[in-house]
């Protein structure tokens, strides 16, 4: 799979903000926020249909809230044990939630009844109503989503990295969002050191 | 008093307990001071990197008590690195070598192992007590040479470790003889336990009074644990995610019912409503509750739980039981002194209606007249809100608001929240922490610097303009010992500015600030006495290599103090001492 175009930047640890580089003078949060997500002009190349009116809610705060590491100030035994989630003892078996950006409401869909990648995309796109979602396994490069998952640790992944059963046991939820809002998110590069 | 034996001088020094007071005492002169650390029996160190055990021993050699922190607070939130530091086993061993008659152990944000935990268990005859908060390194098989082996155990107590779950028999390993426990607590272990090996343990344990079980406890174990042990004063229950039947359900409300001493209720990392309601019978009892861990109980049960709780003193709930379960609560518990409310959705991914904002915290300080320390988690805060319930309860000792999105305003006049802050701090005399939230400019700190006179622990997160913010809080506050700040854009000016401040407080903690290399470095050679820590997870990590031009580069995360040992030994590859 070719991986040189997503960038390096999706898959770099970093404390900062999103759109925070070294040397860099200070901004505020928002500001900050807004120039990151700011540009939404990337089609994926099978049509997608633009979020529309809701590409406004999507380059709030709101977005960026959860992006930033140790925020909300919740200690993470806290995170790990109380969230509104499936419990640890169900991970990988029954629902997860799947949450896209710029549609307000959450979906939730079985993850065991899908057999592996390809299926997993065909779902999603039906879950949401449009294609493009799943051509992010094959052809990361080119679609403007990505899709990113929650696993037991309460890190954020890419999906499609890990092999399918690895996936669904440690899978607690899943997130699609454009490919922009991505870079400098503190996504877990791949064989970090622990 | 110099004409008095030291025995007798000793012997009026018992009566005083609190560690500022001995510390105080020790100051008088010579002989009080050899008098005072003769007898000290309790000792706490807030930075175990401020002093090292040998010196601890040399001047406490009576020690029987003594409290450990390790990782600076912000390790909370990942901010701090896994193998950062705060190892408890040197401690052990130099407490074992030098056969100090350790009797209690207190432990928070340490690294702790099973090495540690058995060499413990065999050098001190006369343990009676461990106490472990938010630590790591260790796995049930530690748990297990501490019940077999300290025999006059009374206490253990773990609180929100991270623990490798053996499933291992480690309740077995308590001998038949062991009868003393007043308190056992494994609420944070994850895996199975050998129930037939608690029941023993809860029934030969008539002075157990504080009894918290994980998870993994069922409702019929819980039933029978509770019907031979309704002397308890504290339970922690497990997690009851289905609707008991009818049989189930009575034989737990007759259970409950024969626990009148019950004060204290926590647990609940799920719970049907019905069995929630199987604690009725109980609730006006309750001074302490804590359900902030059941995340998917909705706001309605919590309230019809909370209208029966007459007494409650400590309340820790998550704001699904919304402004409205809160209004609740301020007319029914009239004694309340703490309230926490956490958020129950973390990642604000659902249109949370539910959630609690600025209407909920009036109405709180406005019931609730004895309300002294507040952690209140919501999406949105008003300067008016903040004004009326610094007037409403002057009395605050801790006040901590998080405004879950960074930099958000008065959501109805779009203004800066510093003058609902600074209301607080003018209000509230007896401060002693704080954790500020919104947006916020350098005149919340101006405010803050000028009337927070007790103030010791303040925490600041996205906020101020310029060095002045920070300047006005180091210049100001004279009790802070504590203080944590976090995107900001507070920098070397700020930093240098007074390095003599950093003498008295017990650390520093400045991430994705402005403060560079350069500045710390010049830090460092003016305070000798300071520990001056740069952490960096990036792969080159040599800063002291790096030529002049890197002194202009941002530190990322920078945790400063004040300590008599120098640069410890044991920092990892990410942090530099400089």
């Amino acid at each position: 799979m070719e991986k040189d175009g997503l960038g390096l930047e999706i898959t770099e640890l970093r404390l900062g903000l999103p759109g925070t580089e070294k040397m860099m003078k200070k901004r505020g949060f928002t500001e900050m926020i807004m120039t990151s997500s700011g540009s939404n002009s990337d089609q994926c190349e099978s049509g997608v249909v633009s979020s529309g009116g809701d590409v406004g809610k999507v380059s709030e705060s709101p977005v960026a809230k959860s992006q930033v590491v140790g925020w909300p100030p919740v200690c993470s035994y806290r995170r790990k044990n109380s969230c509104k989630e499936v419990s640890t003892t169900k991970v990988g078996l029954g629902y997860v939630k799947v949450s896209m950006d710029g549609v307000p409401y959450l979906r939730k869909m079985d993850l065991g009844s899908s057999q592996g990648y390809d299926d997993l995309a065909f779902a999603l796109d039906k879950l949401f109503g449009f294609h493009g979602i799943g051509v992010a396994f094959k052809d990361g490069d080119n679609c403007e989503y990505v899709t990113i998952y929650e696993d037991k640790d309460g890190d954020w992944m890419l999906a499609g990295d890990v092999p399918w059963g690895m996936f669904i046991e440690s899978c607690k939820r899943l997130r699609i969002m454009k490919r922009s809002d991505a870079t400098g998110f503190g996504l877990q590069p791949r064989g970090v050191d622990e | 008093m110099n004409y008095f034996p030291d025995e007798v001088i000793e012997h009026i020094f018992d009566f005083i307990s609190s560690h500022k007071d001995r510390n105080s005492i020790s100051l008088v002169s010579k002989s009080w001071h050899k008098i005072e650390r003769c007898s000290r029996k309790r000792v706490f160190i807030g930075n175990c990197y401020a002093i090292n055990p040998e010196r601890l021993i040399e001047r406490f050699p009576s020690l029987r008590s003594l409290t450990l922190k390790g990782k600076p607070h912000f390790a909370d939130f990942n901010l701090v690195p896994h193998e950062w530091g705060g190892f408890v086993h040197p401690w052990i061993v130099a407490l074992a070598k030098a056969r100090v008659g350790l009797q209690e152990l207190r432990l928070k944000r340490m690294v702790v192992s099973d090495e540690s935990l058995e060499l413990l268990s065999r050098s001190f005859a006369s343990f009676k007590s461990l106490v472990l908060v938010s630590c790591e390194g260790f796995t049930t098989d530690g748990l297990a040479s501490v019940a077999a082996n300290c025999r006059h155990l009374r206490e253990l107590d773990l609180q929100e470790n991270e623990i490798e779950d053996h499933r291992g028999q480690w309740l077995n390993c308590f001998p038949e003889s062991s009868t003393a426990l007043t308190s056992l607590n494994f609420s944070c272990l994850k895996g199975e336990t050998n129930l037939a090996a608690l029941e023993r343990l809860v029934a030969r344990s008539p002075n157990l009074e504080s009894l918290k079980v994980n998870r993994a406890v069922p409702l019929d174990a819980l039933t029978r644990l509770m019907s031979c042990a309704p002397q308890l004063v504290d339970l922690g229950v497990g997690s009851y995610e289905n609707e008991p039947d009818q049989e189930s359900f009575m034989k737990l409300m007759a259970a409950i019912k024969k626990c009148t001493e019950l004060r204290s209720l926590s647990g609940f990392s799920e719970v049907a409503p019905l069995c929630l309601s199987a604690f009725y019978p109980i609730c006006q009892n309750l001074t302490s509750l804590n359900l902030s861990y059941a995340a998917e109980i909705q706001g309605n049960h919590l309230i019809r739980f909370i209208q029966f709780c007459k007494r409650l003193q400590r309340l820790w709930i998550l704001d699904s039981i919304g402004d409205k379960g809160l209004e609740v609560g301020a007319s029914t518990c009239k004694e309340l002194q703490e309230l926490r409310v956490f958020p129950s959705d973390l990642h604000d991914e659902e249109d949370n209606d539910t959630a609690v904002t600025e209407i909920g915290l009036v109405a709180i300080s406005a019931g609730c007249p004895k309300l002294h320390s507040i952690l209140y988690f919501c999406k949105q805060m008003t300067n008016a809100a903040l004004i009326t319930v610094a007037k409403n309860c002057p009395n605050f000792i801790r006040f901590r608001l998080c405004i879950l999105e960074p930099n958000k305003p008065d959501h109805t006049t779009s203004q800066s929240l510093d003058e609902g802050f600074g209301a607080i701090v003018q209000a509230c005399k007896g401060l002693r922490r704080l954790s500020v939230s919104g947006l916020l400019t350098d005149k919340v700190f101006l405010y803050i610097g000028m009337y927070a006179e007790q103030l010791e622990m303040l925490s600041i997160a996205f906020a101020g303009d310029t060095d002045k913010g920070m300047l006005y809080v180091l210049n100001g506050c004279k009790k802070m010992r504590k203080l944590e700040i976090r995107d900001s854009p507070f920098g070397n000016a700020a930093l240098l500015a007074d390095v003599d401040k950093y003498r008295t407080m017990r650390s520093l903690w400045m991430s994705s600030c402005e403060v560079t290399l350069g500045g710390c470095k010049r830090l460092a050679r003016n305070a000798p006495w300071l520990n001056v820590e740069i952490i960096n997870e990036n792969e080159n990590n040599d800063l002291m290599e790096r030529n002049e031009e890197d002194e202009r580069e941002k530190v990322d995360r920078l945790y400063l103090y004040r300590t008599v040992v120098g640069a410890r030994k044991d920092a990892p590859p990410c942090v530099t001492i400089l």
